[in-house]
């Protein structure tokens, strides 16, 4: 431990050197910035540094790529919270709540705890990894692809059927999401599935076109054919500058912990990343909350346990990198790319040869997450004053950064086609009360679902016992139906509880 | 919901997962040995979605019979109390600036959709507000993504991809 502590104290006076320091204030400002974005994915910005970091140092370059890689999984947050816009699929369960508290004239309130509730999850992720992270990566390596898939599955039942008025509406919603998953060449064969000879649904659909149709487009064509669905904002627009809540987060201590701990548990599993995390803690809060009902109306608890989980996941997918050499998801892959560029192999040795380096790394994240709250205040006020802008003039424009992020994907316009198409069933199933949330987990988690399920069943030679025979599966599954059935069990007593007091 | 919607709707549902269902046949022809072929998951979620629109037309169907009244207000809001026109109109405008954005070019047709979306749509009465949102927010837009994020947005076909190629020159954005 106090050599640990010794570490640390030495990494942060090499963090905050001025160069290194700079590179975390300007990776988490390009991070924010790029996230808040739709079609500019965190993981797209982090690519975009690269090149840049090639004459630097490795501690400067890492702290960069760090800086861009906490502020981008949080900068999604802030439009999704304003405009119903998230700028990445792991800022989807945020979005759900946030942008209905918005409605309902608490922006502020939800920006303060977006902002308040990333940076605890990050700091504490942070602080994990510094002190836990060769055990944790021991334990983490013993779980499988059959692991991940019960991982998925259970993120998919949590969010989809938990608190819905119909059930079967939302497992329509949910096969559907699925199935629109499947479209496109198939990983294992090479094999076109769904395409029917239209030559870009050959590269499947893009989930983020899904997302910015159904949430962005859907949203203003249900507010200006009059009667919108949604509640009105009780406070002016201009009232939207963020304050930062430090008190208003002792009721929400919770959602705040399980959040982050589900979001290092999960980021610490190779593959499974913040999306899955942040899914599987907003489920796992929905299912703990003794108002599942008010999940997807406004619930703060719901906005920090996802919140918390998608910063929480940075430490934890770090831990696989820096000391098993293992990427933890896309983005720590870009940043292996980094240390191999200058010639260092990360990995168990990596904490004994170059352990000024990485402990000024873990410092660098810690610091990250601090200056974070400074830094996500400011980017969520500049954001927040487009909400001064009337709404004939935002609502416009909503749809022409939706055109933007839907063509930034791929420099294709019929991906801008899809988004318009989705958003035009976004509102028709706003409209008919066909749920939109278990679509977007569908077609987000399906895919990784399938992928998992088939390696497993190759690994296991089709043996589908092997997913209640490991006991972490089996588990995880037990749950997961269990919350299936629930709401059936739960109505057929309610039935049969009037007939036998007759 | 009207009543012929609750049914025809899950209904549909059924017959789509069906018919995608006799679609996946031939896709696990490329299997290797006892392995499972890429046609497995697609019609084990399609198996799972005619069920569960089976189960949502039963659902409509109880919850219609008792008290078709009740159910229409306790249920969904529909198009009730929807413009209808506007309705068509938006899409109509949104159709548009998608479909005319290969020829004219991403600059023109946003000057032109901003105005008409805000003028016929959203409420927009000022020309003065109309005009200066039109260009000025088009003009940043170009800066942001062509200048700061080198995105290859369209520039038009034949004579608007000149146009649109000098009012780059002209920006200082190319």
């Amino acid at each position: 431990m106090g050599e640990i502590l010794g570490n640390l104290a030495t990494g942060f006076v090499n963090a905050v050197q001025p160069l290194n320091f700079l590179m975390i204030v300007v990776g988490l400002a390009i991070g924010i910035i790029a996230g808040a974005l739709p079609g500019i994915t965190m993981l797209n910005s982090i690519v975009l540094v690269l090149p840049f970091t090639y004459l630097m140092g490795i501690v400067p370059a890492l702290l960069l790529m760090i800086g861009v890689y906490c502020g981008g999984v949080f900068g999604g947050s802030i439009t999704g919270i304003l405009f119903n816009i998230p700028g990445d699929p792991m800022n989807v369960p945020t979005t759900w709540e946030g942008y209905r508290m918005s409605r309902q004239g608490h922006t502020q309130y939800a920006l303060g705890l977006a902002i308040m509730s990333s940076a605890f999850g990050g700091l504490v992720s942070a602080l994990f990894l510094a002190f836990f992270a060769p055990p944790f990566a021991r334990f983490a390596l013993s779980f499988s692809t059959v692991e991940f898939f019960s991982v998925v599955v259970f993120g998919l039942a949590s969010v989809s059927v938990l608190g819905q008025s119909s059930m079967a509406a939302a497992l329509v919603s949910l096969f559907s999401g699925m199935f629109l998953g499947t479209i496109g060449t198939e990983a294992q064969y090479g094999v076109e599935r769904f395409a029917f000879g239209i030559p870009f649904l050959k590269t499947g659909v893009d989930f983020v076109t899904v997302l910015i149709g159904l949430f962005a487009i859907g949203e203003v064509l249900d507010q200006i054919v009059g009667t919108s669905s949604e509640p009105a904002a009780e406070t002016p627009r201009a009232r939207a500058v963020p304050r930062l809540p430090l008190l208003a987060l002792w009721p929400l201590r919770g959602p705040l912990v399980r959040g982050t701990a589900v979001g290092i548990a999960v980021g610490g599993l190779a593959g499974a990343g913040a999306t899955v995390s942040s899914f599987v803690s907003y489920g796992l809060e929905k299912q703990i909350s003794r108002t599942p009902e008010l999940f997807g109306t406004g619930h703060a608890g719901g906005l920090v346990a996802s919140e918390s989980s998608v910063n929480g996941s940075t430490g934890g997918a770090m831990i696989h990198l820096l000391t098993l050499g293992i990427p933890g998801s896309a983005a720590t892959a870009v940043m292996m790319g980094a240390f191999l560029l200058h010639g260092i192999q990360p990995g168990p040795l990596l904490f004994t040869r170059q352990t000024a380096e990485v402990y000024t790394i873990v410092a660098g994240m810690i610091l990250a997450n601090v200056v974070m709250i400074g830094l996500g205040f400011l980017a969520a006020l500049s954001f927040a004053m487009l909400m001064k802008v009337p709404p004939p003039i935002l609502n416009t424009f909503i749809v022409v950064f939706c055109f933007l992020g839907a063509f930034a994907l791929r420099n294709d316009l019929a991906d801008v086609w899809l988004t318009m198409l989705f958003g035009v069933l976004g509102f028709f199933m706003r409209r008919y009360d066909l749920p939109i949330p278990p679509l977007v987990m569908g077609i987000i988690l399906g895919p990784m679902a399938e992928q998992y399920f088939l390696t497993s069943m190759v690994a296991h030679a089709n043996d589908v016992s092997v997913f209640v025979t490991r006991p972490v599966s089996a588990a995880l599954l037990a749950i997961s139906v269990v919350i299936v059935l629930w709401p059936v069990v739960k109505r057929l007593r309610q039935r049969s509880r009037p007939a036998s007091a007759t | 919901m009207p009543a012929l919607a609750r049914v025809v709707a899950p209904l549909a549902g059924v017959i789509v997962a069906v018919a995608l269902f006799a679609a996946t046949r031939g896709l696990d022809d490329v299997a290797r040995g006892e392995q499972l072929g890429p046609g497995f998951w697609p019609r084990l979620v399609l198996i799972g979605l005619g069920l569960a629109s089976a189960a949502k037309l039963v659902e409509n169907l109880r919850r219609a019979a008792p008290n078709d009244h009740a159910v229409a207000r306790a249920g969904a809001a529909g198009l009730g109390g929807v413009r209808r026109g506007t309705l068509l109109l938006a899409i109509a405008t949104i159709v548009l600036y998608v479909a005319l954005t290969p020829w004219l070019g991403f600059p023109l047709v946003t000057v032109g959709f901003v105005a008409a979306f805000m003028m016929l749509l959203a409420g927009a009465r000022s020309p003065v507000a109309i005009g200066a949102a039109a260009v000025l927010g088009t003009v940043g837009l170009l800066y942001v993504f062509v200048k700061l994020v080198y995105l290859p947005l369209p520039k038009g076909d034949g004579a608007f991809e000149t146009m649109t190629l000098a009012l780059y020159r002209g920006l200082g954005i190319f």
